[in-house]
């Protein structure tokens, strides 16, 4: 008969329902989110997959330098570290879905390292509201340090701190560079549309002051752009005369331009390319298609595991990657060989997180440790430039804020040489 | 086939369950029962348009960004009570669902579902064109003070989802109803009935787009009122249409099967181990729809007649 | 047997010149005329066509893939994409494996060809008698399972495919003519020929023509109607896979997405030439590529970017159904009541 049927079907959901509720009803939480006797739970959303899957070896170094710390010293004050990373495919629409499920589902302590500057701006709302901390997050937006004690889109962003050197910081360098070394320049410009692109873009003009005139081609790319999209800026860059051409892009983008610029015949700019894109990998990639990488300039922060490999930190670091690595042992020593430094940048985060932990107390709070974080001296991390300092304070917003200069040498099996004096990118 | 009108019991025991969850439920699942309640309302608008005039529409992911961004740009700009964006987006999605309703009448079936399949892939790219008004690939955020809590989202979600599920009975229980159904039995013989094809196939159009476009307001506002391109991508288009052929035509229960279904499904399969995190998801929905579409042809509607039918003889 | 009641259905496609395709042919021939001209005075406008029809032909494959599952089955296929992106995996994982470019090429299409034959036989034909509905649900399901294979087995990040055209150009008065923009329209080209010259001039291909047609007379004079419609998916989803391993240099990389945009150009080039025409696909290809390509190119970022192409695809594709539905190059269909 219809109706008992219908009252099955009734008491069939109020069963589904009562079991769902029962299991979601013992998570409970006393205390920190995230830190109980055994553990600290992070999580961080990083592009394993997507436009910018390119970048997927820095989780996976994050990870393994936890597991190091995990198996070495027990973790901090007797917590093992666990590390959640998702995938959100560098789309600012997936981050706050797989944000919300860190924070909600599985109550991670800290949003630690998060790649993105878009992402991290679709989320940082949410986080700073609910007084999470998004930190040492995966990109160097200026937003990161200025909107400490300012207000940006509508208030202030205490919670959230970059570690990287800034990109308007990075980019005045370069400003001052074609100023002193190409009188008269005429520069052509790559820039991704979007947060990340425009605030390299504006750093640039910055710092050409009176002479950014000098831009006489901005070129602005879609990160949906395929690589013959991309081509098709860059020759229309080449066309406009442009003597020195300067790519703000994301890896794959900025290999797609090198391999463009390098086909065209007879046009051999000063080519700039932002340390975001300058891995040994991604240039060796571009050569192998079509790019003429040699006297291409760049900067970086973090030490070089080809170019220094007799550092005891890049010694350290071969190690910790090949008996970490998250897929087991052995299986990025390939990567780590080819001079991947995403897999070095990965492992000075990590390092500093780990430094910021121990200083956080025994009993780690959230507000303990963005006071760590606001108050760091770290003058030892063996993975970041030599003599290169990771340093915070209530003035001191940005945690990095020194450069070096490096140029590429040796072709298409070639590697960067940095050269000049550590300089200062900060504000 | 006449549409299910639920017996009071069914409807009782749901609304009961639905005012009991939230006490007993942790703060993340009561934003997973909220998402069963979005996919429900999008879900009944396009059974009402496919189940009901047979137009296919795999595009609806379209009308959830419109009404999704409304709520956003809306919020952004002027503060309006978020209710009140939820109005103006069942408004607007209702006027540009007549607009898409009008050619798609020259179209049917196979065609339809192409054009509106374009439509679903291209809609996203506009908010990126025009990024000064629409926010580009940083999207649109809703003001800080308007940020929902995810119980404030269940509650709309719901209240809403009864709201519109009794509408639509109304409709479909009168003239509007034998309309539509008259015209996907058989349209020729709609017409040589009297029933004037265009007006009712287009009013089916802007009608489910109408809940389309709430559904997306609320879409929004469970992302923390972010609304970005990438959230109304193919595959929620996608999503809606299996939704609605899991639920097979005109049963409550059917159509929160559905819902369930498409709202529930990725986030169970992202903890299937063998296939592991978010790719899981595609490779059990795309199966789960092959095998329900060879398996259950009419749904899960279609399974409860035949359980009851099993029952009843 | 078989060719009396194919020689039947010549008679029926026969007959007299539609004056609307000679208007179509002129149409198209005026805008070679300007595409020459255009070429002739301006290096960038000939870049830009060369690129322009070389992306067509890959759009035009595509199309001709989904024109060939149209008119053997009246399905549209929505999975043809990804279909396509799936193989073209395959053939990177074989060179991963040791194989050179080419015979990694022809293991592809040979496993294209079963793997399409495959899919039709279990997936389509037990609901090809229901629905539109239903067919369309089961090929957007196929869609979304494959996306989820490729990403399981291969995961979602970039792979490298060396170009098989490598990175030098012609040099064609001045112009930069790049080999692989060539090479992409050659390798098409052949490919389309050789898939019309088994429909023209073979046993089988007749055989299909006859069971797309007429599939009840093609029965009685002795063809196997659903041994026919499973070759035709074979066939389909060999020239899927052309088009998605000429599409991958353009790429750079090979990454999941690779069809996805691809599949809706092709939708519009379909429709374009008439989902029933395999001429008006590939003439619909082309088109698509050097228009979107030129105006891209030409008009300024602000007012129409590359984001607006696959909107502006989509808005061709819905002039097209609107105002002449059977397309370019199709037959006005008659709804039988």
């Amino acid at each position: 008969m219809p109706v008992n049927r219908k009252k099955l079907g009734a008491l069939l959901f109020v069963l589904l329902a009562t079991t769902a509720a029962a299991g979601s009803a013992a998570a409970s939480h006393k205390g920190t989110p995230g830190v109980t006797s055994k553990q600290i739970v992070i999580g961080g959303t990083f592009p394993y997959s997507g436009p910018a899957a390119l970048y997927k070896t820095i989780p996976s170094a994050e990870q393994a330098f936890y597991a190091y710390v995990n198996a070495t010293y027990g973790g901090v004050h007797h917590r093992k570290i666990k590390d959640i990373t998702l995938d959100d495919q560098y789309s600012p629409g997936e981050t706050p879905g797989l944000v919300k499920q860190l924070v909600e589902k599985d109550h991670v302590f800290a949003i630690v390292g998060s790649l993105g500057t878009a992402p991290g701006l679709s989320t940082w709302g949410y986080l700073n509201k609910r007084h999470i901390p998004q930190v040492l997050l995966a990109t160097g937006d200026a937003y990161w340090g200025n909107c400490v004690h300012h207000a940006c889109q509508g208030s202030a962003k205490p919670w959230t701190m970059g570690w990287q050197p800034d990109y308007p910081g990075e980019a005045k360098l370069y400003a001052k560079y074609i100023l002193k070394h190409k009188k008269g320049a005429k520069i052509g410009v790559l820039y991704q549309n979007d947060a990340f692109g425009k605030n390299y873009l504006t750093g640039l003009r910055t710092g050409l002051g009176s002479h950014a005139s000098e831009i006489v081609d901005a070129e602005p790319y879609n990160v949906t752009d395929s690589g013959q999209v991309v081509g098709g800026h860059v020759v229309k860059i080449a066309g406009s005369g442009a003597n020195v051409f300067v790519i703000f892009a994301t890896p794959s983008a900025a290999i797609a331009a090198l391999a463009t610029e390098g086909q065209i015949p007879g046009w051999s700019p000063l080519t700039i390319n932002s340390n975001v894109s300058a891995n040994r990998i991604f240039m060796q990639i571009a050569a192998g298609n079509g790019a003429k990488p040699d006297g291409v300039l760049s900067t970086t922060y973090v030490a070089s595991q080809t170019a220094q490999s007799n550092l005891p930190g890049m010694k350290l670091a071969k190690t910790i990657i090949h008996k970490y690595a998250p897929g087991g042992v052995g299986t990025l020593d390939q990567q780590f060989a080819s001079g991947d430094n995403n897999l070095v940048y990965g492992l000075a985060v990590g390092w500093t997180f780990w430094d910021a932990l121990k200083h956080s107390g025994k009993n780690p709070t959230r507000a303990s440790l963005m006071h760590a974080l606001r108050n760091m001296n770290e003058t030892n991390n063996p993975f970041i430039y030599p003599k290169m300092v990771v340093k915070t304070s209530k003035k001191r917003t940005f945690p990095m804020e020194q450069l070096i200069f490096e140029k590429w040498h040796g072709g298409a099996t070639g590697d960067w040489k940095t050269f000049g004096k550590v300089l200062n990118s900060g504000h | 086939m006449r549409p299910k009108i639920p017996a009071l019991t069914s409807l009782l025991v749901v609304a009961a369950v639905l005012v009991i969850l939230p006490f007993i439920l942790s703060d993340y699942n009561i934003s997973l029962a909220a998402q069963v309640g979005i996919f429900f309302i999008a879900v009944l608008g396009l059974n009402i348009l496919t189940g009901y005039t047979g137009q296919i529409s795999i595009g609806h992911g379209a009308f959830m960004a419109i009404g999704g961004y409304t709520t956003a740009v809306m919020s952004r700009d002027h503060g309006t009570n978020l209710v009140v964006t939820m109005l103006m987006a069942f408004a607007i999605c209702f006027v540009v669902g007549l607009l898409v309703g009008l050619p798609a009448l020259r179209l049917s079936g196979v065609y339809l579902a192409l054009v509106t399949f374009a439509l679903a892939v291209s809609v996203p790219y506009i908010p990126l064109q025009y990024s000064t008004f629409l926010g580009g690939s940083g999207g649109v955020n809703v003001r800080d003070s308007q940020i929902p809590s995810n119980l404030w989202v269940y509650k709309a979600a719901w209240t809403s989802s009864a709201i519109l599920f009794v509408l639509a009975w109304l409709i479909l229980r009168g003239r509007v109803g034998r309309a539509f159904r008259a015209i996907r039995d058989s349209e020729i013989a709609a017409v040589s009935s009297g029933v004037e094809l265009p007006v009712y196939k287009t009013l089916a159009f802007g009608i489910s787009a109408a809940y389309a476009g709430v559904a997306g307001s609320l879409f929004v506002l469970a992302l923390n009122g972010f609304a970005q391109p990438s959230e109304f991508d193919v595959f929620l288009s996608l999503q809606i249409l299996v939704g609605a052929a899991v639920a097979g035509l005109g049963s409550l229960w059917g159509i929160l099967v559905g819902a369930a279904f498409v709202g529930l499904l990725p986030q169970v399969s992202s903890s299937v181990p063998v296939i592991g995190a978010q790719h899981g998801r595609d490779v059990v929905f795309g199966a789960a729809v092959i095998l329900i579409m060879l398996l259950l042809p009419d749904g899960f509607a279609g399974l409860l007649a035949r359980i009851r039918r099993l029952g009843s003889a | 047997m078989v060719s009396a009641a194919t020689s039947r259905l010549e008679g029926v496609r026969g007959g007299s010149i539609d004056p609307g395709t000679v208007t179509v042919v002129l149409f198209l021939l005026g805008g070679a005329v300007f595409l020459l001209i255009g070429c002739l005075r301006s290096t960038t406008f000939a870049q830009l066509t060369i690129e322009g029809l070389a992306i067509g032909s890959v759009y035009g494959s595509l199309a001709l893939a989904l024109v060939l599952v149209y008119r053997a089955t009246h399905v549209i296929n929505f999975a043809q994409g990804e279909l396509a992106m799936f193989t073209t995996y395959i053939a990177w994982d074989l060179m991963q494996h040791g194989l050179s470019y080419w015979p990694a090429f022809a293991a592809t299409l040979a496993i294209a060809f079963a793997l399409g034959t495959v899919l039709q036989v279990t997936l389509i034909r037990p609901v090809q008698h229901r629905s539109v509905i239903a067919v369309v649900i089961v090929t957007v399901g196929l869609f979304i399972l494959i996306d989820g294979v490729v990403n399981w087995i291969w995961g979602g990040d970039f792979k490298l495919m060396k170009s098989p055209f490598g990175l030098g150009s012609f040099d064609v008065g001045g112009v930069p003519i790049r080999h692989l923009y060539v090479g992409m329209m050659v390798v098409v080209f052949v490919s389309v020929v050789l898939v019309w010259a088994l429909f023209r001039f073979t046993k089988l291909g007749l055989g299909m023509r006859a069971a797309a047609l007429r599939p009840d007379a093609a029965a009685l004079v002795g063809v196997r109607v659903d041994s026919m419609l499973a070759i035709g998916w074979g066939l389909a989803a060999v020239l899927g896979a052309v088009a998605g391993l000429m599409a991958e240099p353009t790429q750079l990389f090979l990454t999941p997405v690779l069809m996805q945009q691809i599949l809706v150009y092709a939708f519009a080039a379909a429709v374009l030439g008439g989902l029933e025409s395999p001429a008006g696909a590939l003439v619909g290809g082309l088109t698509i590529g050097v228009s979107l390509n030129l105006i891209v190119g030409y008009v300024p970022e602000k007012y129409v970017g590359s984001n607006l192409q696959l909107p502006l695809a989509f808005a061709v594709l819905l002039v097209i159904l609107l105002v002449k539905p059977s397309g370019l190059f199709g037959r006005r269909e008659v709804r039988r009541v």
